[in-house]
């Protein structure tokens, strides 16, 4: 997929030229970057002063070549924001409205109503009024709306940023399900880190209408301009997991990482072998030089530090641990323990600082 | 209360005239009330501001200016009149009358609603295949309906209540071009103070229907 264009805004002029190739390439930045004016661009909703797009091998728009493809025919399943499910349609409808397209789009296999149906698990919801769904449902079906419409591309608007948290964690296994299932590239716009590092494999991570950096999400947000850019709360440790064994009683789960390691994490009744993603703040883990003892932490691992970068008085230091840890210090903590490239450490964390997904 | 036959003449002849005129406007006020919403093109506040004229113009005005134009004397009314159409002191210019002068009305009330409207839908629409004219018939009006509908009552009442442009161009000639309003007119320079009392009735309790309505409707619309 090719991506260059500029298009004037309010305070700034959007200036992006990037090519990628991605199942699922999420667009990370903050509030007010451009993000969704991107998406729009490419769904065509919007006017490029200058530039070219093109997927899948067909040029979408190229001013050069004075191609402007309309929105209608550009084949692009856009899920907005805010969902834009029409209100006066029953949730059939809606989903349905966009399934006339399929016969002028040629793909090798068509996607039918009933698979969308069931991976997003709203056959029970078909006949409601749109309005009288709750805001996980209405994000689902206005997914199945995109997806039914047999589009090449996927543009999903920040899908989880009107949810609550709970509601968070039921919806991003689905946005999982639909990049396995339906095999249409997707753009994800997001401005939450874990969702990116969650669904991601390929990061774009944009700033005042330009390009920061891009890359697979773990190494691209390792960068000092990607670091800078995330918010506080949100530097996370994300990892595939696989069971090993659960203990109710106990109130914990051991879970393998992939490169081997054991861990602890709050109790999850899921069957040996089930594989899930879990996920730890870089500001719960905390770093010892010698081996601790007598304290309440579940998971003590041995590693070493491969690099430390430094800004504002913080230090996000790699630690590699069979995987790679980040934990976020303070310029002070490093200082005092001596902390060096190679510097051999333990991390210490609470079975309880663990979320999964 | 009984009514003459005279007075249900009038009153019907009011009703099914303001009726046709508002059926004949609606079309293009939709159509028009829909480009004044959505589309942008040079000089488009000029033909705002002529649209909206016959609201703010003396109706006696609007009334000569149409007599002007209709008349046997114009291009338009001489071509009308050789093909049998006459426009004039008859109930065609009734409706004429009406239907300019409720034009306004309709085109303004419609536009408020078509702006309510979030593009986003007509958007999100078009990314999906729709073409125009689908996504103005299936998402467009259906959300739109209830200002619409409100319009076209606005619309009609103002029909009902057409006086000085009708006059001009149609004339009050009892039994053939006078509505309501002349009506009353002509009773209270006639004397005839009760049947103009009955007819006020009818008026006053029409114009709280319709402008009911059409509040209610325009209530509802803004809470969905």
């Amino acid at each position: 997929m090719l991506l260059r264009c500029r298009i004037p805004l309010a305070h700034f002029e959007l200036d992006i030229d990037v090519s990628f190739d991605a199942r699922l390439a999420s667009i990370f930045g903050p509030s007010g970057s451009g993000k969704t004016t991107l998406l729009d661009a490419i769904a065509g909703l919007r006017d490029i002063t200058a530039g070219e797009i093109e997927i899948d091998g067909s040029t979408l728009f190229s001013s050069a070549r004075g191609i402007n493809r309309p929105p209608r025919e550009r084949g692009i399943g856009y899920v907005p924001q805010e969902g834009a499910l029409f209100p006066h349609l029953s949730v059939r409808k809606n989903i349905l409205f966009g399934a006339g397209r399929s016969a002028d789009i040629s793909r090798s296999k068509k996607i039918s109503v009933e698979h969308v149906l069931g991976v997003l698990e709203i056959g029970s919801l078909l006949d409601r009024p749109v309005t009288k769904l709750s805001g996980g449902e209405a994000q689902r079906v206005a997914l199945a709306r995109a997806i039914l419409s047999q589009p090449r591309l996927l543009l999903l608007d920040e899908p989880l940023a009107s949810l609550d948290i709970g509601l968070k964690e039921k919806i991003l296994p689905y946005l999982a399900r639909v990049r396995d299932e339906f095999k249409i590239p997707m753009i994800y716009v997001t401005h939450n880190l874990t969702e990116v590092l969650t669904l991601a494999d390929w990061v774009l991570m944009i700033r005042q209408g330009r390009l920061v950096t891009q890359g697979v999400p773990k190494e691209a947000l390792r960068s000092m301009h990607a670091i800078m850019q995330i918010p506080e709360e949100q530097f996370e440790n994300v990892f595939t997991v696989t069971f090993v064994e659960s203990d109710p009683e106990a109130g914990r789960t051991k879970v393998r990482l992939q490169a081997g390691r054991e861990l602890f994490i709050p109790y999850l009744p899921r069957p040996r072998n089930n594989t899930i993603q879990i996920r730890i703040s870089a500001d719960d883990i905390l770093v010892a030089i010698k081996p601790p003892e007598g304290i309440s932490a579940g998971n003590i691992l041995p590693g070493t530090v491969r690099r430390i970068d430094m800004i504002d008085g913080q230090a996000m230091v790699t630690v590699a641990a069979g995987d790679e840890f980040y934990a976020r210090l303070t310029v002070s903590a490093v200082k005092r323990l001596g902390l060096v490239e190679k510097t051999p450490v333990f991390l210490i964390m609470k079975t309880r600082s663990f979320r999964s997904l | 209360m009984i009514l003459s036959v005279e007075t249900w003449q009038i009153t019907l002849f009011s009703l099914s005239v303001g009726l046709a005129s508002t059926l004949l406007i609606l079309p293009f006020g939709i159509a028009l009330a829909w480009l004044f919403a959505r589309k942008e093109w040079p000089l488009k506040s000029v033909l705002e501001t002529i649209v909206l004229l016959p609201l703010v113009m003396p109706p006696v005005s609007t009334g000569l200016i149409l007599l002007k134009i209709f008349g046997r004397r114009s291009p338009v009314g001489q071509w009308l009149y050789e093909r049998g159409v006459e426009i004039v002191f008859n109930w065609k210019g009734v409706l004429i009358a009406m239907a300019v002068m409720s034009f306004p009305l309709l085109v303004r009330s419609v536009r408020t609603s078509f702006s309510e409207v979030n593009p986003r839908f007509e958007q999100i629409a078009t990314t999906l295949g729709a073409s125009s004219l689908r996504i103005f018939f299936v998402i467009t009006i259906p959300l739109a309906y209830k200002g619409i509908i409100a319009g076209a009552l606005l619309a009609f009442s103002r029909a009902l209540g057409e006086f000085g442009a009708t006059i001009l161009l149609a004339g009050n000639i009892p039994g053939k071009t006078q509505t309501l309003s002349l009506a009353i007119y002509s009773f209270v320079q006639l004397g005839k103070d009760s049947e103009a009392y009955t007819l006020l009735g009818i008026t006053v309790a029409l114009a709280f229907l319709f402008v009911w309505c059409s509040e209610w409707l325009l209530r509802s619309a803004k809470k969905a």
